[in-house]
């Protein structure tokens, strides 16, 4: 009966690979093909490290942002570990994607950034994935050729210096990543809820200090200013490059772009401040982290989360960092003198204070982007900013899609 | 032909289904009735009544086949059949266990392949019922043979007759056996997805799914402040529908008249321009098109042109655009639309001008020297000598193209895909935007958050449309004797 099941598998699905008893075989995704030199680094030295055991570690490419994807497409054909950014946790969490980290979790709490480990956390409160980087959110980059340091402090003295030189200040406002920093810093909240599928969004507040429409109306007037420009990654790095963008709210992959762009005037901080009822008001925003996960499905499961371990270690995070520039999530590795000197690094971890971990149900996303869109183009319809907001709120707490 | 036959022919294609049906459950309960002894046993060892007659290797061959089949019931059908109800109760569940470093996990169902088994289980129970009805009428026409003293085949006069007189059987078998396993089954199972509730939160192998009914239906009509789907889906369907008849006939008429224009006597170096047109589809479409939206792009090379000559401000001026940064080509519904047909235009017009080119040639010069005699103008010719033709050839085609669009995945996604944000709130909450048709909102839904159940009631939804469509195209334009109308 088994061979039956089993050759009528082979013909329906594509069967994974088949190992050995003896020989352990690992598959390990990363997320770019420039991490290979990296990853092939530490493949060698966890091989020396345990010279008893015949590995066998391949390594496969599926792009951070679109691993969760990947794994719940078919969860047992999923790599053995794979890397992903931290707000893919909880759709992975949910799915039962993802192997609780039961062999020594203690180190990985104890060496890693109290916000890494939290966002590597479930909700019953355990551990399941290992944090391997802590540079994944965002904030300001500028140019001093144009700002002082005391002119990023402030985002409307960022857009008034933007617009006196025909330039402009870079921001993905269609884009519900970014545009929670701005409720966020006003005090409005966005949680997931326990069920870890649904949301609660009070942006439509109408009692708190400051209500939802006033957010909505500062963001009007910050999107039509001159010094503005609703500007995703794509058209910031086009922007940085041919020098009509001078400053902009992006992350560390766009850090080189800047770099080579700007030169000596290179330069990153954390979010400004705001203006929204009256108010000054210091911008939040979503911290980002990169994870490594294990499959529960592994066959050698234990194996793959010594592989975890050894690949979000120290070591591991340094070279991470010096072969790729991504800041460490380990709490000695960030502390080391050349993470240190990196500015983009060092605006993330200023920002750190600010920013919050991404907890999001999926039903967020389209809504908080198509708000954002809708103040990007100055509301065109007219329509009531409470309606409006009313609206984004249903979605964004609307029950998994129907 | 003889009034009977010509009756025959005109009952419905169901009625003589329904009857040759009829007549085979007819067949078999008389082969029972009127059988010998090995005839009936058939009915128990399905070789009986070929051994009994001297035919051993195919009374073996059916004998083993029904044992097969007879052994799959308890390993295979029986055990996912009876999950079938439920699609499994057996929540996944594992340990670690310390020692061997594995993960242990407990017997758990996997609603999707309880499904997929299912189907196949029912594909092969009814493959089974009619292979043995079909063996009893065999063994008793293998019965009445030997009565009646004709020669009964022996094994080698079946194999030669395979590889002669029924050449067809041998060439057919292995294609119908592809199509059901690898067409007919996975489509039973996706169209059977629609009625549960596999999604996001149900997502095996670590969660089941279950039945829930026309529930998946029912919100894709209704329209509530929680689900915008029903309102969704009128609009999407709406400009799928627009979107498939205006990419189609822009490019059949661009096509025609490019061609035209072309293959006129008076135009100079055909070849060279027929060549720049082919070269133009050497270039995959999906780089021209990922190429173009790059150039449409909010920062692309085409704004800023626009804005260097001052045409942005201008259009900003007259209130034609929100911002005075760019010109939203392609992020802005009043303007995507129009912009993704006019590249669409630029993609698929020279496809359509090589086909025109092959038609335009064959058009009889008797036909168009004859209307020049009798005094037609290039216009009269072309609007009844040229323009029938030509439809009457490519009718057919054009239809299958409107289908082809209502479906034109690649076109929308690569240009709309990560740079159209929809601005209106009730679409975003479905999911969908302005310019997505039915199959880029349906492949939003499974990649994105892997709502597979609404995808499958889209899927069964998109096929409805172009059926509808295609039957009554067809129904109109092939009908009848159009062959001899068209002289």
């Amino acid at each position: 009966m088994k061979k039956i099941l089993a050759l009528v598998l082979v013909l329906m699905m594509a069967m994974t690979s088949v190992a050995f008893a003896e020989d352990i075989t690992l598959r390990v995704w990363v997320g770019d093909n420039n991490d290979e030199a990296w990853i092939n680094g530490v493949i060698e030295n966890f091989k020396a490290a345990h010279p008893d055991n015949n590995y066998t570690i391949e390594v496969g490419i599926v792009s951070e942002g679109d691993c969760s994807k990947n794994v719940l497409a078919d969860p047992e054909a999923a790599a053995d570990v794979f890397t992903f950014a931290d707000d893919q946790f909880n759709s992975l969490y949910n799915a039962g994607a993802l192997q609780e980290v039961v062999i020594d979790p203690e180190t990985v709490i104890a060496d890693n950034a109290e916000g890494a480990v939290a966002a590597a956390t479930g909700s019953d409160g355990a551990l399941y994935a290992y944090p391997a980087t802590a540079d994944n959110g965002y904030f300001m980059f500028y140019s001093k050729e144009y700002f002082t340091e005391e002119d990023v402090q402030s985002l409307d003295k960022m857009l008034e210096v933007a617009a006196a030189a025909g330039k402009k200040v870079g921001f993905p406002l269609s884009n519900g990543w970014y545009i929670y920093s701005f409720f966020k810093g006003a005090g409005l909240d966005m949680v997931i809820n326990e069920d870890g599928v649904t949301n609660t969004c009070n942006w439509n507040a109408t009692d708190t200090e400051i209500k939802g429409v006033d957010v909505v109306e500062a963001l009007l007037a910050i999107a039509q200013n001159p010094g503005f420009i609703n500007a995703d990654s794509d058209p910031f790095v086009a922007g940085v490059k041919d020098g009509s963008i001078i400053a902009g709210v992006s992350g560390t992959w766009n850090a080189n772009v800047a770099q080579e762009a700007w030169g000596d005037n290179y330069a990153a901080v954390k979010l400004p401040t705001f203006t929204v009822a009256g108010q000054q008001v210091q911008m939040s925003s979503f911290a980002g982290y990169k994870l490594v996960g294990v499959n529960p499905h592994s066959e050698f499961v234990g194996d793959a989360m010594d592989f975890a371990a050894f690949m979000t270690n120290e070591e591991s995070q340094l070279s991470r960092f010096e072969l790729r520039g991504q800041g460490p999530a380990n709490k000695a590795a960030a502390a080391s003198e050349a993470v240190q000197a990196a500015p983009a690094i060092a605006a993330l971890a200023n920002q750190a204070a600010y920013a919050t971990v991404q907890r999001v149900a999926d039903p967020y996303w389209t809504p908080a982007a198509t708000l954002g869109e809708i103040i990007a183009n100055n509301n065109p319809d007219g329509t009531d900013l409470q309606t409006m907001l009313d609206n984004t709120v249903a979605g964004i707490t609307a029950s998994a899609l129907q | 032909m003889s009034m009977t036959q010509q009756a025959r022919g005109r009952r419905s294609g169901l009625a003589r289904a329904f009857s040759s049906v009829g007549e085979f459950f007819a067949g078999t309960a008389e082969a029972f009735r009127k059988g010998d002894a090995f005839t009936r046993l058939s009915a128990l060892i399905s070789g009986a009544g070929f051994i009994a007659r001297g035919q051993i290797v195919k009374g073996v061959l059916k004998t083993l086949l029904e044992a097969l089949i007879i052994y799959l019931i308890p390993g295979f059908i029986l055990p996912n059949l009876s999950k079938f109800g439920t699609l499994g109760t057996v929540v996944a569940q594992k340990t670690f266990d310390p020692v061997t470093r594995k993960n242990v996990w407990n017997n758990y169902d996997n609603s999707f392949l309880i499904l997929l088994f299912s189907v196949m289980s029912m594909a092969v129970i009814l493959v089974a019922v009619v292979l043995w009805m079909k063996n009893m009428r065999a063994a008793y026409e293998l019965q009445q043979t030997q009565e009646r003293g004709k020669h009964v085949n022996s094994f080698r006069d079946d194999v030669e007759a395979l590889l002669n007189k029924r050449f067809h059987v041998t060439l057919l078998s292995l294609p119908t056996l592809g199509v059901v396993l690898f067409i007919i089954i996975p489509l039973v199972v996706m169209i059977l997805i629609a009625f549960t509730n596999y999604d996001h939160d149900h997502l095996p192998p670590n969660a089941l799914f279950t039945w829930v009914g026309f529930n998946n239906f029912k919100s894709l009509f209704s329209m509530t402040a929680e689900s915008s789907f029903g309102y969704s889906f009128g609009h999407v369907l709406a400009w799928t529908l627009v979107w498939s008849v205006l990419a189609t006939f822009t490019c059949f008429i661009g096509g025609i008249l490019m061609a035209m224009f072309i293959n006129n006597r008076n135009t100079m170096g055909k070849r060279f321009w027929r060549t720049c047109f082919m070269v133009t589809m050497a270039v995959p479409q999906f780089v021209s098109l990922l190429l173009v939206r790059n150039f449409f792009a909010n920062q692309g090379i085409v704004n800023t042109i626009c804005k260097n000559i001052g045409l942005t401000d201008w259009l900003f001026g007259i209130g034609a655009i929100p911002t005075a940064n760019y010109i939203p080509f392609l992020t802005n519904p009043a303007w995507a639309r129009p912009m993704i047909i006019l590249i669409n235009i630029w993609v698929g017009v020279p496809y359509q001008m090589l086909i025109a080119t092959g038609i335009l040639m064959n058009i009889p010069a008797d036909l168009t020297e004859a209307a020049r005699i009798d005094g037609a103008n290039a216009w009269q010719s072309f609007w009844h000598i040229t323009m029938p033709y030509i439809l009457f050839v490519m009718g057919p085609s054009l239809v299958n193209q409107v289908v082809a669009n209502i479906n034109n995945f690649t076109v929308i996604y690569l240009l709309s895909h990560d740079v159209y944000v929809t601005q209106n709130q009730y679409m975003a909450n479905a999911n969908a935007s302005e310019v997505d048709l039915l199959i880029t909102w349906l492949f939003g839904l499974t990649q994105d958050r892997q709502n597979y159940k609404m995808a499958s009631v889209i899927g069964i939804l998109v096929f409805v449309v172009c059926a509808i469509i295609t039957l009554l195209a067809f129904n109109k334009m092939i009908k009848g004797d159009k062959e001899e109308s068209f002289q």
